[in-house]
């Protein structure tokens, strides 16, 4: 059975066994991935994997499955399954009919094949970029994403979106102590220039050389394009109007007001050309769109769903999600200086390049840390003065946002292990931001 | 499916690997949420695919597919198969795998209540009665709680082409919970916490949730109305299990992983401050014994034999202060010219089975918990804690307490808030001089791998005391 028929057959079947809303989505997907270390690819990966995603609502009760088994059968075993326990669970009272279609989607087919060798050559490229300007290890992911998604929904959505992506994200060492990180991700093969990561994690692993111990304290920060994706993510996390209601976020009741200083404006968007996560639709099948989250410091809009929406009384900004409302890619409104001239704002400042492993004291509050990783530098007069390490930004997120300073007028799409949403991002400048380090 | 999963070695071969493997898995989930009391969905999944590594000219390829057909997974095979032979050309170093004897076994766990038989209604009614202990008599509320039940089913037949042969059956249960008290004169306090074991619903039934939340939460109100702030000069410090338990996960676990000490994960979850030369060198007191056990009966990262086929064993990661063992795989091993012994975990079939802890604790010491306090003038206590982070080179770490008490005079006197520990992993080790006897775990998952794989773990140990620790405020 084609995609189209499989999700066809699962609302099909939902409908005649008397639910009120069905949605399905037939995920298929083509992924090949290249990792490597010390120089070496380590594995080379291929994965060939199709899901049947689907929602079944019987008044008011919801229930969600996913199956691999593709076959007439077991789809009809699992849709009948699943209505049984739609039917003996309790009532969501906050879910809201799926939105009725057709909806007309804006076709963006950007997929594109990739030769096996193709791959190999690229990751060599990264490693190569990489010892050409001076490191000794070069480590990496190379990722090819090949996805096609088919949606049907019992209230008349239907639409088909196929996409492809290539990523890579390189890990550069001068000394153990001493690293960098770059990643490049498009999505056209014309667009993505692998040896480019490798030089700029090497770049950054140069400088990061002989690093002596940072003083903790409060500093004016400039966070690269890595660290201000990652911290960026957890404020659109807290824009999902799910996590709202739920205590995981400092954005609740905070609509319309003052959330950042107003250099910040903040989309989702789903539709953009070369966003890699670009979809045509969400999962209750409403086309996506480009919606301001943050504008000028205001907080404008949570991420909805239809069910979400009806609770704050807002309407689905395409974001579904069933449950949880997701973002697409984020874009982060460029500023009007040069790194330079950030960096020029600086009298005793730091740089920080990269982070990882952000957690929350307390969602609600904002309280959190996250650890400085790769190069992170002193900068003394506008200049860096010195490589440091074993610091880490412990401060409180709203309080960073309002500190927002300056962005750099130049931008860079960020996506890696620890940025899960693509985010075309400047570099950021800070005031006042706390820092700590081990105290023995 | 046993047939599939040979043939899938035998194609493998074919293509002129000198090994190959198959996992072939099939996994069952079941889940019911609630959210602020209101059943947000319950479901399941229901997933089969097959897992292939292969070495084909020293190159290591990893294939998957749900497509369990042979033509799908031959397709699947040669792609992975053809970029491990296009990376083989530039590879200096063959990859090599450890002797492994054949190994052929079926092991299992087994559950008094099937996977399955429970059904939602009743999971619904254990919520709601669970949600209804948020309604306290108190002027601290609970406007957001999120409720989470979950079992699952991992069937799975393992072979390769050396012969080793292994069939196994583990279900899993958990319970998550994540809770926010708020006073509008206090603000908020949160507490996201698990439990979790490889068993049927019976575990579930011995948990007595409804007992167990409820302490939780007025521990949680009273934190948030109740505590101080915690001394800033250097004092003693107990951790309670709970903190122990990471401790041993995040700074003995993650460093003590082989792959991490020798670079193969350096792009992601990073590398290690430890090296192979540092094996029995001193890194704590003698009173610290680390294990990473995975044969704990009923614990939640329990196995018998790892994702490579090798037989699973307790493994001593720090003794008596002393670096004892490092986590490995066969390939890890064959680098260093040793046995695996049996670190290697894949959490599904489409994911390689790379290095992981599986239960990670300090083993038990001397001390009665009110020994432990005894010796202590003035110092503190942790008992939980919620945010954390450590570096990826695991040698500097933060944890900030939630439950948290001052204590004075060997007794605790009153709970504080946030008290942070910031401290390297050497001068953590080093300060312990007193460990308690009574172990206890807690269950977690742990992240490695890219793609990212979350696996089931527990965490645990007893009360452990520290001397002469700098304390921090959040």
């Amino acid at each position: 059975m084609s995609e189209n028929e499989l999700s066809s057959l699962v609302v099909k079947e939902g409908k005649k066994g008397g639910a009120e809303d069905v949605a399905a989505t037939c995920v298929t997907e083509d992924v090949k991935m290249i990792r490597f270390a010390n120089n070496e690819i380590t594995v080379s990966k291929a994965w060939l994997l199709s899901t049947i995603n689907f929602m079944i609502v019987f008044k008011k009760r919801v229930a969600i499955a996913s199956i691999t088994d593709l076959s007439e059968g077991s789809i009809k075993k699992a849709v009948h399954s699943l209505l049984e326990i739609a039917k003996s669970t309790k009532p969501n009272r906050e879910y809201e009919r799926l939105p009725r279609g057709p909806f007309n989607y804006i076709s963006n087919p950007t997929s594109e094949s990739i030769q096996t060798s193709r791959l190999v050559e690229y990751t060599k490229d990264a490693i190569n970029g990489a010892l050409s300007i001076g490191a000794k290890r070069v480590a990496g992911t190379l990722l090819f994403n090949n996805i096609n998604t088919k949606i049907e929904t019992s209230t008349g959505a239907s639409g088909y979106d196929i996409g492809s992506s290539l990523e890579i994200s390189v890990r550069a060492f001068t000394n153990s102590e001493a690293s960098g990180q770059a990643n490049q991700c498009a999505r056209r093969e014309r667009d993505f220039f692998p040896s480019k990561a490798g030089q700029a994690a090497a770049e950054i692993a140069k400088e990061a050389s002989n690093p002596v111990e940072g003083k903790p304290g409060k500093y004016n920060v400039i966070l690269g394009p890595n660290v201000f994706a990652n911290l960026i993510n957890e404020v659109i996390s807290a824009t999902s109007a799910f996590n709202v209601d739920s205590g995981l976020s400092f954005l609740k009741g905070m609509l319309g007001k003052r959330v950042a200083s107003s250099s910040l404006t903040l989309i989702d968007d789903g539709t953009i050309t070369d966003g890699i996560n670009s979809r045509a639709f969400d999962d209750e099948g409403v086309p996506t769109r480009r919606t301001e989250i943050i504008k000028d410091g205001i907080l404008r809009s949570y991420l909805h769903n239809s069910s979400t929406a009806k609770k704050f009384k807002s309407s689905s900004t395409g974001n579904a999600g069933w449950i949880v409302p997701q973002p697409w890619n984020i874009i982060i409104n460029k500023g009007h200086d040069d790194f330079q001239n950030l960096l020029s704002e600086l009298d005793d400042g730091l740089y920080v390049t990269n982070n990882w492993y952000t957690r929350f004291q307390d969602y609600r509050a904002g309280d959190f840390s996250t650890v400085c990783r790769d190069g992170l530098f002193k900068i003394k007069k506008g200049k860096i003065d010195q490589s440091i390490k074993g610091l880490r930004i412990s401060d409180n997120m709203p309080r960073m946002l309002r500190n927002i300073h300056l962005l750099s007028s130049k931008q860079n799409w960020i996506k890696w292990w620890e940025v899960e949403t693509p985010t075309l991002t400047p570099h950021a400048l800070i005031k006042n931001v706390n820092l700590t380090k081990s105290l023995m | 499916m046993e047939d599939l999963a040979q043939s899938a070695v035998n194609y493998s071969t074919s293509l002129g690997s000198t090994y190959a493997e198959a996992r072939v898995q099939k996994d069952l989930g079941n889940s019911t949420v609630m959210k602020n009391g209101k059943p947000q969905f319950s479901g399941f999944l229901r997933e089969a695919g097959i897992g292939i590594r292969l070495i084909i000219n020293g190159s290591l390829g990893f294939a998957s597919t749900n497509n369990l057909t042979q033509e799908g997974i031959k397709d699947t095979i040669l792609s992975a198969a053809s970029m491990a032979r296009f990376a083989a050309a530039s590879m200096k170093k063959p990859i090599k795998l450890s002797n492994l004897k054949i190994n052929r076994a079926k092991w299992e766990v087994k559950q008094r209540h099937k996977f399955g038989s429970i059904d939602v209604e009743k999971k619904i009614k254990l919520l709601q009665n669970i949600d209804k202990l948020f309604r306290i008599k108190s002027d601290v509320k609970f406007p957001s709680r999120i409720l989470s039940i979950n079992e699952n089913l991992r069937e799975q037949i393992f072979l390769n082409s050396e012969g080793t042969y292994i069939t196994s059956k583990v279900p899993r249960v958990s319970f998550l919970y994540f809770m926010t008290a708020y006073k509008p004169s206090k603000g908020t306090a949160q507490r996201f916490n698990k439990k979790a074991e490889s068993s049927g619903w019976e575990a579930i039934l011995s948990w007595d949730l409804t007992e167990f939340v409820s302490q939780e939460i007025n521990v949680l109100a009273s934190i948030l109305t109740k505590a101080k702030r915690p001394p800033r000069d250097k004092t003693d410090v107990i951790l309670g299990s709970e903190v122990t338990g990471i401790v041993c996960h995040e700074s003995c676990g993650h460093p003590f992983e082989a792959d991490r000490i020798l670079g193969r994960e350096a792009a992601a979850a990073g590398e290690s401050f430890v090296n192979m030369k540092m094996l029995g060198k001193r890194i704590g007191s003698k009173t610290v014994n680390i294990i990473d056990d995975p044969t704990i009966p009923s614990s939640y990262g329990y196995y018998l034999y790892d994702d490579e086929g090798v037989q699973a064993s307790r493994r001593e990661l720090i003794k008596e202060g002393i670096i004892n063992e490092f986590l490995h795989n066969r390939e890890t091993s064959a680098e260093l010219g040793i046995q695996s012994n049996g670190a290697a975990r894949a959490i599904s079939y489409d994911r390689e089975p790379i290095i992981r802890m599986s239960n990670t604790y300090m083993d038990k010491g001397d001390y009665n918990q009110q020994e432990l306090f005894k010796a202590i003038s003035k110092g503190v206590y942790i008992k939980s804690f919620m945010e954390w982070n450590i570096d990826d080179r695991r040698y500097n770490q933060r944890y900030v307490g939630l439950e948290a008490y001052f204590i004075k005079n060997g007794e605790p006197k009153y709970l504080i808030r946030n008290p942070v520990i910031e401290m390297t992993t050497p001068s953590l080790f080093k300060s312990i001089d007193a460990v308690g006897k009574d172990i206890s775990f807690s269950a977690a998952t742990c992240g490695k791998g890219d793609p990212q794989q979350g696996v089931p773990v527990w965490t645990g140990g007893p009360d452990i005391r520290l001397r002469n620790v700098k304390i921090g405020e959040a």
